[in-house]
């Protein structure tokens, strides 16, 4: 039993980090935009939702004023569109920029937005996190369905799923469609799209927003999982994390960036199922990040495609600097 | 300025040394193999972590500590070359950036299995800071200060005098260039890991003197640093130093007008503004 509800919640995990790898793959799988911000809008994500859905009030560390208690469909739908404007807002100030230039403004934007969390307490609680975050249909389980029970984090899976699929359908979708076809053009030779009259700076804007939006619902739905949220929870190795799932499993490939993500995601949790009295296991959590950082390596040395990429494709190996 | 403490200036001098110095080993190994190294912060915390070693565990002075750990990274540096980067020479400046990305994972616990994640400090007398002209000045932080600009100053002879240096500056504004006329650019880059490694090394035990040594401590003082090094024009030395010291200075005076917690958001507008004005740097000399 205990087995098993690790399996269910490190399968959440997982489903969660799918939908930011999803995002991911919009920027720089179909786009070519690098964005290291990724894990500011996972943030604002879960922050908005976490504020639209819970009260304010005292706190041991910081007193918050702000909470409205709305139900958890307003907060899924809110930390999306807020996390898919800030992704346009810092678009808007960079998106012009070379590659590279791109990677280090939207890093630095990501830390000044955490810095920004963890200092407006009357917004966020600061240091201290948001607590006690409710969980859509909480009261309806444990279920019982003829002899089966079904547990609350059961139930959740199946909603996360649902979401994932529903995103991933979405996304693959938009990236075939002529929109999808215009990003893929930008990212391999910007100048042409825009020899054909599109506006390439339009086309990157809303690649942005929809990128960073599903990050959000990404944030949203951990925030109501896992019912605390602190700001340590958004640090860039998050992002760094997402870029190596997305770049293992494949960019450009969105059920790649699902498997990079699956990859990922149990290499991290797969300690949580050794028993803690072998050699070494204080040090497990560095080793299986040690074992993330060689495979991202051997992958673009040996496959720069990543696993499922498309050879076609422009991908993360072979694109030489101009 | 009214109510500009000179206190803060100082803090800015002390703060902006630690970022030129940091900005300087950037900015020559991004001039040279044309990517961001993001590992680089991790070189900064292993320095500061030998140091750490000799002097706490090892009882060593701290002077020599710091010498052995800045001198431990250039090789370090070379030998990481030599496993990784060199196999990505001609992939595009992203790839590299992405393996970065691994080998930073990689080095980050690595220090975090042999040093432990905690903080620490080294063993230097926790004293009180006298006061002079009204300025609280730490004995740490003049060392900061000197040893930055002896480091500075030692580069910047390097770079003009030397023929090493010569054909690194030659390098870094064309390579192709620097090749055609007969330096060994291969060799060039062995040069360019050992200086800038050295000098990561160096800003990484000033770093843990300034605060505490975490194994994060390299990567959280990186975007600071990367401002520097693209305000001052990316491969320009002198730029890089100078946006150093700028950004130093302006975060300390920046608390005379915004709250003392977002200092670090000075760091981020000059970058974006700098971006956007002055895409090649204030001496708008950069390499590409």
């Amino acid at each position: 039993m205990g087995y098993a509800s690790l399996v269910v919640t490190v399968a959440i995990i997982a489903g969660i980090y799918s939908l930011l790898a999803i995002g991911m793959n919009m920027h720089w799988g179909d786009t070519g935009l690098l964005n290291f911000a990724h894990a500011a809008f996972f943030a604002i994500g879960a922050y908005t939702s976490a504020i639209l859905t819970t009260t304010g009030g005292e706190g041991l560390l910081a007193s918050r004023v702000v909470g409205f208690e709305f139900p958890v469909v307003v907060g899924l739908v809110g930390g999306s569109v807020l996390a898919a404007l800030a992704g346009v807002v810092i678009a808007v100030t960079s998106v012009r920029l070379e590659g590279d230039y791109l990677a280090m403004v939207t890093l630095s934007s990501a830390e000044m937005i955490r810095l920004g969390i963890k200092n407006e307490a009357w917004l966020t609680s600061g240091a201290q996190g948001i607590k006690n975050i409710p969980r859509p249909m909480a009261d309806a389980f444990p279920l019982q369905l003829g002899s089966v029970t079904v547990g609350y984090d059961l139930f959740y899976l199946g909603f996360l799923l649902v979401i994932v699929a529903a995103s991933y359908l979405a996304f693959t979708r938009l990236s075939e469609s002529p929109f999808g076809r215009v990003l893929h053009a930008i990212r391999e030779d910007e100048d042409v799209p825009r020899a054909l009259g599109k506006h390439t700076d339009v086309f990157k804007l809303k690649s942005f927003g929809l990128g960073a939006g599903v990050a959000g619902l990404a944030g949203a739905l951990w925030a109501h999982f896992f019912f605390a949220i602190n700001p340590s929870m958004f640090l860039p190795g998050l992002t760094f994390t997402i870029w190596a799932a997305v770049i293992i499993g494949g960019a450009g490939n969105y059920l790649g960036a699902i498997a990079g993500t699956l990859f990922v995601v149990l290499t991290r949790q797969v300690t949580r199922f050794i028993p803690g009295d072998i050699p070494m296991s204080s040090e497990l959590p560095f080793i299986r990040l040690i074992v993330i950082g060689i495979a991202l390596i051997a992958i673009l040395y040996y496959r720069p495609a990543g696993l499922l990429g498309d050879e076609e494709r422009l991908v993360a190996g072979q694109m030489e600097a101009e | 300025m009214a109510g500009l403490d000179p206190q803060f200036i100082w803090f800015g001098i002390v703060s902006g040394s630690l970022i030129a110095l940091g900005a300087l080993g950037l900015t020559l190994i991004f001039g040279i193999l044309d990517f961001i190294n993001i590992a680089y912060g991790e070189y900064m915390a292993l320095g500061a972590f030998v140091a750490f070693s000799l002097n706490v565990e090892f009882g060593l002075p701290l002077f020599v500590g710091a010498i052995v750990g800045a001198l431990v990274v250039g090789p370090v540096a070379i030998a990481l070359d030599k496993a990784v980067f060199q196999h990505f020479r001609n992939r595009s400046a992203i790839v590299l950036l992405v393996v970065s990305i691994g080998l930073s994972f990689v080095l980050r616990n690595v220090i975090r299995i042999v040093w432990g994640s905690g903080s620490k400090r080294f063993d230097v007398p926790i004293e009180e800071a006298p006061t002079y002209f009204g300025v609280r000045i730490l004995a740490d932080q003049v060392g900061i200060v000197v040893l930055s600009l002896c480091v500075l100053g030692g580069t910047y002879l390097l770079l003009r005098r030397t023929d090493v240096g010569i054909a690194m500056r030659a390098a870094s504004d064309d390579t192709d260039l620097a090749r055609l006329r007969g330096i060994d650019t291969e060799r060039l880059v062995l040069y360019v890991w050992l200086i800038g490694g050295v000098i990561a090394g160096t800003a990484g035990v000033m770093l843990g003197l300034d605060a505490q040594l975490r194994p994060t401590m390299g990567f959280t003082a990186l975007i600071p640093i990367f401002a520097a090094v693209i305000l001052g024009g990316i491969g320009d030395p002198v730029g890089a130093v100078v946006g150093g010291y700028a950004i130093g200075i302006l975060q300390e005076a920046s608390v005379v007008v915004i709250p003392s917690e977002y200092k670090p958001l000075i760091g981020l507008i000059l970058l974006v503004v700098g971006l956007l004005t002055r895409p090649d740097g204030l001496f708008g000399e950069a390499t590409r």
